[in-house]
């Protein structure tokens, strides 16, 4: 039997909402070895925070001012590629879901099955496996 | 004795993020958690919160009509409405229905244990732009919050609204018979009431006057990013 092997992660957490942060970190806490090591609230800031403190996954939302995570996708994928992102998302589209891995995401799980799915998508990404998710749907690939 | 609150916001990850902001108060507890309005107003008569937190924009029963239908049942409760929008209308409305608190999602983290705090010593708490529009309404003239009244329009029952509201949502009259304990023919008498009080011909019709009087919430794609000027290192 393969010994089971828990990888330290350092996660970045980017939406415009705090309380939506929160709500992730606390799916988070049930594995210690992850770490979130920054939050942003916009896709600039999100850039930035990129820049600065080197995560290994970068969880993503859609919608938010400034400037939004698919076009943030774009630009950590062309300057960083080995950052790994998972979007988060209220969009539970198909059609959303092909511009996000057409933007470099590794993984896509919808708001509404956050409990479900955060924990077992950061996994999958963390390790360069695809993860997506729409509501009625998961998938995941190595 | 502890606090009891009662929310209601049919994300998950954001009801996780309240409750964790929430517990961290000592003597706190979120005695129950619901995914619509209707779950809430059922939990909330069964459960007696000191609280109860609502999100506006939830399916089947939004928070205002949930606000509303609540405090007819027991002008007691304390209710706190959650949105993402601070549009004059919607804070209108809100108060209007008798909402003790009004809190901005963006501004919870900040603002939603104070508004707890005055609900719990009977005050009222709004969000620092709501204070300002009470005030300037109070000054202009005594009630009037906005200078863009809209135009009078026949009021629907809360029943209607509730009608409203679920064929907007999509569903056909024999699926809201079936969610509200009506038959079928009582549903249909309920639609044709509406349409003809508010001189609606269509459905379409209807989905876009529950979404302009906040009845509805509808998901927008993202707009695409005008800041061009960033880069990566």
């Amino acid at each position: 039997m393969e010994p089971v092997i828990t990888m330290a992660v350092r996660i970045l957490l980017v939406d415009d909402h705090p309380v939506v942060r929160q709500g992730l970190k606390t799916l988070l806490q049930g594995r210690p070895e992850w770490e979130v090591v920054g939050e942003a609230s916009d896709g600039v800031e999100a850039i930035e925070k990129v820049n600065a403190l080197q995560p290994d996954v970068v969880v993503l939302d859609v919608t938010m001012p400034r400037m939004n995570g698919i076009e943030a996708c774009r630009l950590i994928q062309q300057k960083a590629p080995q950052r790994e992102v998972l979007f988060v998302t209220q969009h539970d589209s198909p059609q959303m879901m092909r511009e996000a891995l057409a933007a470099g995401a590794r993984g896509y799980v919808v708001k509404s099955n956050l409990a479900r799915d955060l924990v077992e998508a950061v996994e999958a990404v963390s390790q360069h496996k695809e993860f997506t998710a729409l509501a009625r749907n998961t998938h995941v690939q190595s | 004795m502890k606090l009891r609150i009662l929310l209601a916001d049919d994300h998950e990850i954001v009801r996780r993020g309240l409750c964790a902001l929430l517990q961290k108060r000592e003597g706190w507890e979120v005695c129950g958690e619901a995914s619509d309005g209707r779950e809430a107003i059922e939990m909330a008569k069964r459960l007696k919160p000191d609280v109860v937190i609502l999100d506006i924009g939830m399916p089947y029963l939004n928070g205002l009509d949930t606000t509303r239908q609540l405090l007819q049942y027991d002008p007691q409760f304390k209710i706190i409405v959650l949105t993402i929008t601070d549009a004059d209308q919607v804070i209108r409305e809100a108060l209007d229905a008798g909402a003790r608190g009004f809190v901005l999602k963006s501004d919870a983290a900040r603002d939603l244990v104070s508004a707890v705090e005055a609900l719990q010593s009977k005050r009222m708490f709004f969000t620092p732009r709501v204070n300002d529009l009470v005030l300037r309404g109070f000054l202009d003239k005594g009630h009037a919050i906005s200078r863009n009244e809209p135009p009078d329009l026949p009021t629907l029952t809360s029943r209607e609204r509730e009608v409203t509201q679920l064929l907007a949502e999509g569903k056909s009259s024999k699926e809201v018979a079936s969610l509200l304990n009506l038959s079928t023919k009582t549903v249909e008498t309920h639609r044709s009431n509406i349409m003809r009080k508010l001189s609606l011909h269509s459905i379409r019709d209807l989905v876009v006057y529950a979404i302009k009087n906040n009845i509805i919430q509808i998901q927008m794609p993202p707009q695409p990013t005008t800041t061009t000027e960033t880069t990566m290192a």
